[in-house]
């Protein structure tokens, strides 16, 4: 008989369908240990439960967590009544809510240990397969699976096929995470990863801390994956360590069935930005290097923790945002935030022109879209996807934090090599 | 969905990833009146953003790769039922998008070598789903599709998701 890949060990441990009903392609019901919803599409979820179950219970109130991330400002009256919606449900059912200002759902589970390995956990957010980068199986879904999931805890999933990726070499700053995940992105889109769960080898992987496992696993919806798997190891186990949690060794099968193995060469990898008008039109920094660029952005459940800004500081220490660029930054939690206030980024970056905003979403839900300006604006974000006209009218390029860091002081895309030399690798 | 063969006249638009904020963009996320959302089908894609507000009804539209990839949003969906659209023909489409219509009674058909199959827009088609088939009446010509899980026609006979759990003990 023939393994299993992780994916498949996860859905087999939460599915009543039998070994032999486990394979790409199948459609099966699984039980669900979490069940999230937040601003963005929660009041539809409450609307729709209460339409077609009134009076009923959820299936477990202690299985479901409101977050409400998406409009940390309220910037529209109408995503207040949206929220207070969510406060009123959550009260009444004795469900948990981490009110505006806690940060993302997705970056939430994992930095409260709200959520384990092996898990499979689904919420409103197509980048909840980022926590695919802690082994657990994360779903975006629609309003209608949300309701039917606060009534029953069941989903169902087509099981994806497993792309075995293996990320053969190294790179040295000032290359950075963002520009392995965009790289990769590239190179899985042109390779077709449409519905697949991905799973990343290599020994890079072994050095690579839980944020950025987070940042490489999020770029895979762009590639129109479902998930981007790194298999829980020591790392994993010494994060968890902090909540006083054991977490269970899950992992593929030695003889688990690949669709494909691939090799991605990432030796000496340079930087990359995506280009307007899609996130996989990833390129060199060097064909777009000099474009001017007028807003940036520093944040989102792409590069929004405590690494991605205490690496944008070390760009900004003791330089000027220039006066042209507009530089925003917006922690993924709370618990962000606080380290960045603890050890001293917060004032380095406030010092150099920065500007914070409350943790939370970003703007790739109109939550904090104002920040990339009008049609004569080009702005440079962290997050994940800049297709054109989404979160403003103007071109917007996709970049790691260091590079944004770069062309936020030269006001226009540049290469961080004359900070680094004046800084010092650490 | 009770026909086991259906047909409509075609409407292509023949483009690679589109994703939900070239459907339904995020700026209109508060709207969720499925008649509101309708006229701003594809508003935001290039050399389609009339589609939204022609007569659809009763038509069957055909995409590209990766259809739908992108946000978990339900209107990029609701808009197209507002349209009264039979089926969604594409190469493929992005996961979220699948289950969103699945659980709305969206038809969609995965048919790798649906844009170089002969085909203009305003032909007839008919997708047959028992044996995985879409001909081309005015073509005559047919090939063969993705065929339709079971689970997912049990959804769609019972109206949707939340039917079938109206309907059926979890």
């Amino acid at each position: 008989m023939v393994g299993f890949t992780l994916v498949e060990k996860i859905i087999r441990k939460h599915t009543e369908s039998s070994d032999e009903e486990i394979y790409p392609g199948n459609i099966v019901w699984v039980n669900l240990d979490l069940v999230t919803a937040r601003d963005y599409a929660g009041p539809q979820v409450i609307d729709l439960f209460e339409k077609h179950y009134p009076g009923s219970e959820t299936f477990d109130n202690k299985k479901i967590i409101f977050t409400p991330d998406c409009y940390p400002y309220g910037n529209d009256p109408k995503h207040a009544i949206d929220q207070e919606k969510l406060r009123v449900f959550a009260k009444k059912h004795d469900i948990q809510l981490t009110d505006l200002g806690s940060g993302i759902g997705s970056h939430l589970l994992f930095k409260r240990g709200l959520s384990l390995p092996g898990d499979i956990v689904i919420g409103a957010d197509s980048h909840y397969n980022l926590l695919g980068a802690l082994g657990i199986l994360g779903q975006g879904a629609g309003d209608l699976m949300l309701a039917f999931a606060v009534k029953t805890g069941k989903y169902w999933i087509k099981i994806p096929e497993t792309v075995k990726v293996e990320l053969k070499g190294d790179y040295k700053w000032p290359t950075t995470v963002k520009d392995l995940a965009l790289y990769v992105l590239k190179q899985l889109h042109e390779y077709g990863i449409t519905g697949c769960s991905v799973e990343f080898h290599g020994e890079i992987i072994s050095r690579l801390s839980i944020e950025e496992r987070v940042t490489l696993c999020s770029l895979i919806t762009e590639a129109s994956g479902s998930i981007g798997f790194v298999a829980p190891d020591h790392i994993t186990a010494d994060y968890y360590k902090q909540f006083n949690i054991e977490i269970d060794s899950i992992s593929a099968d030695e003889d688990a069935n690949y669709s494909s193995e691939i090799m991605i060469d990432i030796q000496d990898l340079g930087l990359y930005l995506a280009c307007p008008p899609h996130p996989h039109n990833v390129k060199p920094i060097e064909e777009v290097v000099g474009t001017e660029i007028h807003s940036i952005v520093i944040g989102s459940c792409t590069n929004g923790t405590t690494l991605d800004f205490q690496q944008a500081a070390r760009i900004l220490k003791n330089q000027k945002v220039n006066p042209n660029v507009r530089l925003g930054l917006i922690p993924a939690t709370r618990e962000d935030f606080v380290s960045l206030n603890a050890d001293g980024t917060m004032t380095t970056i406030l010092e150099a022109g920065g500007n914070f905003f409350g943790a939370g979403c970003s703007t790739c839900a109109k939550g904090q879209y104002g920040l990339t300006g009008g049609k004569t604006t080009v702005s440079i974000t962290t997050g994940n996807r800049n297709t054109q006209g989404k979160i403003g009218p103007g071109d917007v390029y996709l970049a790691s934090p260091v590079v944004a860091a770069a062309s936020a002081i030269e006001g226009k895309i540049a290469i961080p090599i004359k900070e680094y030399e004046q800084m010092g690798d650490e | 969905m009770s026909e086991e063969k259906i047909n409509g006249q075609v409407k292509i638009i023949r483009v690679d990833d589109i994703d939900t904020d070239q459907i339904f963009h995020q700026s209109l996320l508060t709207i969720h009146d499925p008649e509101e959302i309708k006229p701003h089908i594809f508003g935001n894609l290039p050399g389609h953003q009339s589609f939204g507000k022609e007569n659809n009804e009763n038509k069957i539209v055909i995409v590209g790769k990766n259809f739908g990839k992108g946000s978990t949003r339900q209107q990029a969906v609701t808009g197209f039922l507002a349209h009264k659209i039979k089926a969604i023909i594409g190469e493929s489409f992005g996961p979220i998008y699948y289950s969103n219509a699945v659980n709305a009674g969206l038809l969609l058909i995965e048919a790798p070598g649906i844009l170089e199959f002969k085909i203009d827009d305003n032909d007839t088609l008919e997708i047959d789903l028992s044996n995985a088939m879409i001909s081309n009446e005015n073509k005559g010509t047919a090939m063969k599709c993705k065929s339709i899980p079971k689970p997912v026609i049990d959804i769609m006979k019972a109206g949707g998701l939340l039917e079938l759990g109206e309907k059926t003990e979890f």
